[in-house]
């Protein structure tokens, strides 16, 4: 456990020695010829048995080896007999020699896997009936599959099991710690991808017990994975527990819309409702980790919700019939023209923008925005270039430099900030970072705080241009929210300047990374919506009549701003801020509830998946837009998800090729265009919205609504009390 | 090469009960006739709240639903299934009400236009 | 009478079965997790002397840059030396030196028996229970402490002067039974010699450390009884041609 801070110290000399190494591996690539069960294989030198095994396609159980961590080789139950060896070797930790011939399946591999087991059951209790693991526990399956088929251990005066008292690691995780086999993927996960060094091992032999020691939470934005690891049912979803056996529940693949990382998921549904939201693996966005917020906010999917249309009946909202709803919608609608606008928040799916978009348009209204704000001047959205992450996340893997501006990309994108510490402590990478100092569970270099330094990097004369100009593949994340500043537009466009200096001549290496804040905002843009939604309020004579709120809940405009004659129509799912403004009220349905495209912010589509119906007389979003068209008497020609689509297809093809990254270019013409705002840089230092753990949690009206998240933040407050806590790594 | 050599082949089906559309024509016409002649004595055996004339038209309009049938098998199968259903009416097997169902039209129709299912909630 | 014989016969057979053996599961004195006390807990600060503060400059001198966690140990023990016993505030100190994260120092500290993480009496008395000692008759010896001081294994005598503890091998088995008492090793003990240790002990005396057998050190006992012979020379039991 923690190669990390030696890596980081031995930098120099490792590093050398590493570039010696790998120029020698790859001017002779030679492989190695094993044999796993008689079937020839040949693997690079270094490769385990237990790669050397899966490459023909052979299992080998396995309790504490896992791809992504650490090897660690404890468990023991990974031992094969080799031939010629004496003694069977763990498969995980050893790395294939010429020639070997491994053998899987023979008398010494079974017994010594059978001994393995049974020591482990030894002291695993058997609760498996009252266990949340079971039926998807791996010491279930593997002593089906590779135990003894029958018991020596004889305990009729029950005094013999170790016990081991349970710790409090949060609100989330759920520890049983007596049913814990020491495997320590949990351990090692906390120190290497989430970089919160809290759990360790204590004592030794029979005694031995993980754990953190102290009475301290285990709080990380990344804490909900530790489950999933756990081979055992030693540490179990808490808001999940005694709810289902996974064969009783219904798998939908779906994405997630908690942050602009578009995570795979898969959502675990019975008889209509969300039980529980599990990762799925993909390597170019998610791997197989998942936020604490993407993962746990789902009771959030059930409370506050819209079920029903809403009309504001002498000052309150009253429940209606769609019929009702639609008709006085339509009217204000057609009433206004022109004179509507609309505002989209950052959970609206593809479908419904573009159905929102052609229904203002055929009103002949242009106002369409978004509730992100993004500078308007020169270029602005009109080349993609400027609002996606360009280098993708699998970027951050090759870069050898990654440049944060003014962005959290630990609380704003965690998986983007789990990649990055991955590159950190594997690759090499080094991080600066121009913002308020912050905890991003890696070391950085600290820049500066404010635009002034954009400026000297610019002119080059800030010590760190030198650093920057050095690095073979440089990468600059500029957070978004940056861009909402009056000088947004500067930023960007100095930005810009930057990245068009450091990429030439890196042969289609690209620079510039804007990291998005919500699932909704680069479809958004991709279908043409404007950014600047304050600006309804700045043609002061001519305030819109008509204010359709598409699940915008940020209060980007107050019902104070709009005159009293505004007629305010919020279309969403969650009875949050856009909700309680309006006069209409028309209920969506949420991610899990739709089939809908959402863009991340790399600009991949993918799509989410129905996995239960809406509840209540809620639709989906496109659909009502869609009859609300039809009632107003300007019929949408669309009727179906495919029609829709499309659609879709002839304004923005890239957002129906799934799960493929359009590439943004015209980067040079970008800047060029966004060059006269340079000049307009403010003074003040940047500021990020998501600072601490506390503020991670609840960020959109999903999981304000979420009881879980509540509880994660009154944690977090509970925590800072604790004399354990430590300021400088939660 | 293989495509230009696969002739087009009549695919010969086994037929249900009749060679050709003329058979098959005297089938329906048979089971026509058949249910005509019944008709009277189903009315008065299941006291069914309906005059002869009234279920003869109803016979007729059941037929005519199907005049534009041109496939020999489909045919065939509704004859047997005609028969079938004389057959229950004759035996008393079916009662009044299971022959009322005939008449009975009142059934909510599905939602087709956009609009209603949207009001429906249908998918 | 048919039945009773198959009775008796399957039950002989039973017993034959290899049974794995359970005992009570047997845990050491010691707590595996913190627990906030009177006397450990993190009001109660600790800092290295200045004397002390020398000795850990001396000791992470010994170490390369990047390997400087090696001088945990050392550091963990000089802290243990200072403060009779290891708080929890005196592992925090260790880890700002190492600049390492606090689960790192409490996973050592908690490993090894020789870091006492209660408050502990003037002379500490490790007992070896380890097979060869045990063999020789270590019961014997944690029975005179029994008696003579009255406390139990993990226990401190009430005047603050003695602990007891059983501890793993140490490392000295041809002395069999051994005890350790702070940095000394008293070897091939009988239940007198552990008396008179601690009745002088009492007596704040130092008791002579090392064998009580009138052996130097690890000698036999009497005289040779293998490798009497002079060694044999190179090429031994190899075969001639080579």
């Amino acid at each position: 456990m923690l190669r990390t801070p030696l890596h980081r110290a031995l930098l120099p000399c490792v590093r050398e020695a590493l570039s010696v190494s790998r120029a020698s591996a790859s001017t002779a690539p030679e492989k190695i010829e094993v044999f796993i069960d008689d079937k020839r294989v040949l693997v690079e030198p270094g490769t385990t048995v237990l790669q050397a095994a899966a490459l023909v396609g052979v299992e080998i159980p396995r309790f504490c080896y896992h791809e992504r961590l650490a090897v660690a080789g404890n468990c023991r139950m990974c031992l094969v007999e080799v031939e010629k060896s004496p003694k069977p070797v763990a498969a995980c930790a050893m790395p294939v020699m010429k020639g070997w011939r491994v053998k899987t399946n023979s008398e010494m591999t079974k017994k010594a896997r059978e001994g393995v087991m049974e020591f482990l059951l030894v002291n695993h209790p058997l609760d498996c009936p009252i266990c949340d693991q079971g039926g998807e526990c791996d010491l279930q399956d593997q002593s089906m599959a590779f135990g003894s088929d029958r018991s020596r251990f004889t305990d009729i005066d029950h005094s013999g099991k170790r016990a081991v008292e349970d710790k409090d690691i949060g609100p989330l995780v759920k520890t049983i710690m007596t049913r814990c086999i020491h495997c320590t993927r949990c351990i090692r996960f906390a120190s290497e991808v989430a970089g919160i060094d809290d759990l360790g091992t204590t004592g030794r032999g029979n005694d031995m017990q993980v754990g953190t020691y102290v009475e301290k939470m285990f709080l990380s934005e990344l804490s909900g994975n530790i489950i999933d690891l756990c081979p055992v049912g030693a540490l179990t979803s808490k808001p999940y527990s005694f709810t289902a056996r996974p064969w009783e529940t219904r798998k939908t693949e779906s994405v997630d819309v908690h942050d602009a990382i578009g995570s795979n998921i898969v959502v675990s549904t019975r008889t209509g409702e969300v039980l529980r939201i599990l990762p799925r693996v993909n390597e170019e966005v998610n791997e197989e980790w998942l936020s604490d917020k993407s993962r746990f906010a789902y009771d959030g999917l059930r409370r506050q919700r819209l079920i029903s249309p809403m009309l504001k009946v002498g000052g309150q909202l009253a429940p209606v019939d769609w019929e009702d709803a639609l008709v006085s919608c339509a009217r204000a609608l057609v009433e206004a023209g022109p004179h509507s606008a609309a505002i989209v928040g950052g959970l609206a799916d593809a479908e419904s923008l573009i159905a929102l978009k052609d229904l203002f348009n055929r009103l002949g209204s242009e106002q369409l925005f978004t509730e992100e704000q993004f500078p308007v001047d020169g270029a602005a959205t009109d080349l993609r270039s400027s609002y996606i992450l360009n280098n993708k996340i699998t970027g951050v893997e090759e870069a050898d430099l990654i440049l944060l501006v003014g962005t959290n990309p630990r609380f704003e994108a965690p998986l983007l900030n789990a990649r990055i510490r991955k590159s950190y402590v594997h690759n090499e990478l080094d991080i600066a970072l121009i913002g308020p100092q912050l905890n991003l569970t890696y070391d950085y270099t600290h820049v500066g705080e404010g635009p002034d330094v954009l400026k000297q990097l610019v002119s080059e004369s800030h010590p760190f241009a030198r650093k920057l100009k050095a690095a073979k593949k440089p990468m600059i994340i500029l957070g978004a929210q940056q861009l909402k500043r009056p000088d947004g537009a500067a930023i960007l466009a100095s930005v810009q300047q930057i990245s068009q200096k450091l990429g030439k001549n890196k042969d289609g290496w690209k620079v510039l990374n804007v990291l998005q804040q919500t699932a909704s905002q680069v479809a958004a843009l991709d279908l043409g919506y404007k950014t600047n939604a304050r600006s309804i309020l700045e043609n002061g004579s001519n305030p819109p009549k008509v204010l359709f709120l598409l699940g915008a809940d940020e209060g980007v405009i107050q019902r104070s701003d709009l005159p009293a004659s505004t007629y305010v129509i919020y279309q969403g799912h969650h009875g949050d801020v856009g909700a309680s403004m309006a006069d209409a009220v028309l209920p969506g349905a949420t991610y899990t509830e739709k089939q809908g495209t959402y863009v991340n912010t790399e600009g991949r589509a993918q799509q989410t998946l129905v996995a239960v119906t809406p509840p209540g007389m809620a639709r989906e979003d496109w659909k009502i837009i869609r009859a609300l068209s039809e009632v107003s008497g300007y019929k949408l020609d669309f009727d179906t998800l495919a029609e829709v689509r499309l659609r879709l297809e002839q304004v923005a093809p890239n957002l129906v090729k799934y799960d493929e990254v359009e590439e943004a270019n015209f980067f040079k013409e970008a800047s060029e265009l966004n060059k006269d705002a340079s000049a307009k840089l403010g003074n003040e230092s940047f500021d990020v919205k998501l600072k601490n753990l506390e503020d991670f949690y609840m960020t959109n009206s999903i999981s304000r609504a979420s009881e879980t998240m509540a509880k994660c933040v009154q944690a977090v407050m509970k925590q800072k009390q604790s004399k354990y806590y430590e300021a400088q790594s939660a | 090469m293989t495509s230009k050599l696969a002739k087009p082949v009549v695919r010969q089906v086994k037929p249900l009960l009749s060679l050709d559309k003329e058979e098959a024509r005297k089938r329906a016409l048979n089971l026509y006739k058949a249910w005509y002649r019944q008709i009277p004595y189903i009315v008065r055996d299941s006291y069914l709240p309906k005059s002869v004339e009234q279920c003869r038209a109803k016979l007729r309009e059941e037929f005519e639903k199907h005049r534009n049938l041109t496939d020999i098998r489909v045919i065939d199968m509704l004859v047997i299934k005609g028969q079938m259903e004389l057959k229950s009416c004759a035996n008393k097997w079916s009662q009044s009400c299971h022959i009322m169902n005939f008449f009975k039209e009142s059934y909510e129709q599905k939602p087709k236009d956009f609009l209603s299912k949207f009001m429906d909630g249908r998918p | 009478m048919l039945s009773h014989l198959r009775r008796t016969i399957s039950s002989k057979f039973l017993t034959n079965i290899r049974a794995l053996r359970t005992t009570p599961a047997v845990t050491s004195d010691n707590l595996f997790v913190h627990r906030d006390s009177a006397e450990d807990n993190l009001d109660v600060k600790f800092k290295f002397t200045d004397e002390n503060l020398k000795r850990v400059d001396a000791i992470l001198a010994c170490y390369p840059e990047g390997h400087k966690r090696g001088a945990m140990i050392p550091i963990l023990d000089l802290a243990q030396r200072q403060h009779g016993w290891l708080p929890i505030s005196a592992m925090h100190e260790v880890a700002n030196i190492l600049k390492l994260p606090k689960m790192r120092v409490y996973e050592v500290a908690t490993f090894y028996t020789m870091f006492i993480r209660k408050p502990a009496g003037k002379y500490r008395i490790g007992v070896c229970g380890t097979t060869p000692c045990w063999l020789c008759g270590s019961d014997d010896i944690m029975n005179v402490i029994r008696k003579k001081l009255n406390i139990e294994i993990g226990e401190t005598t009430a005047d603050k002067k003695f602990s007891f503890y059983e501890v793993e091998c140490l490392g000295a088995c041809a002395n069999a039974p051994m005890i350790q008492i702070n940095d000394d090793y008293y070897e091939d003990l009988t239940a007198a010699d552990m008396e008179e240790i601690i009745d002088k002990l009492q007596k704040d005396e130092k008791p002579a450390p090392g064998p009580r057998s009138g052996r130097f050190a690890a000698e036999p006992k009497d005289a040779l009884t293998s490798l009497t012979e002079p060694p044999p020379g190179p090429g031994f039991g190899c075969r001639q041609d080579l």
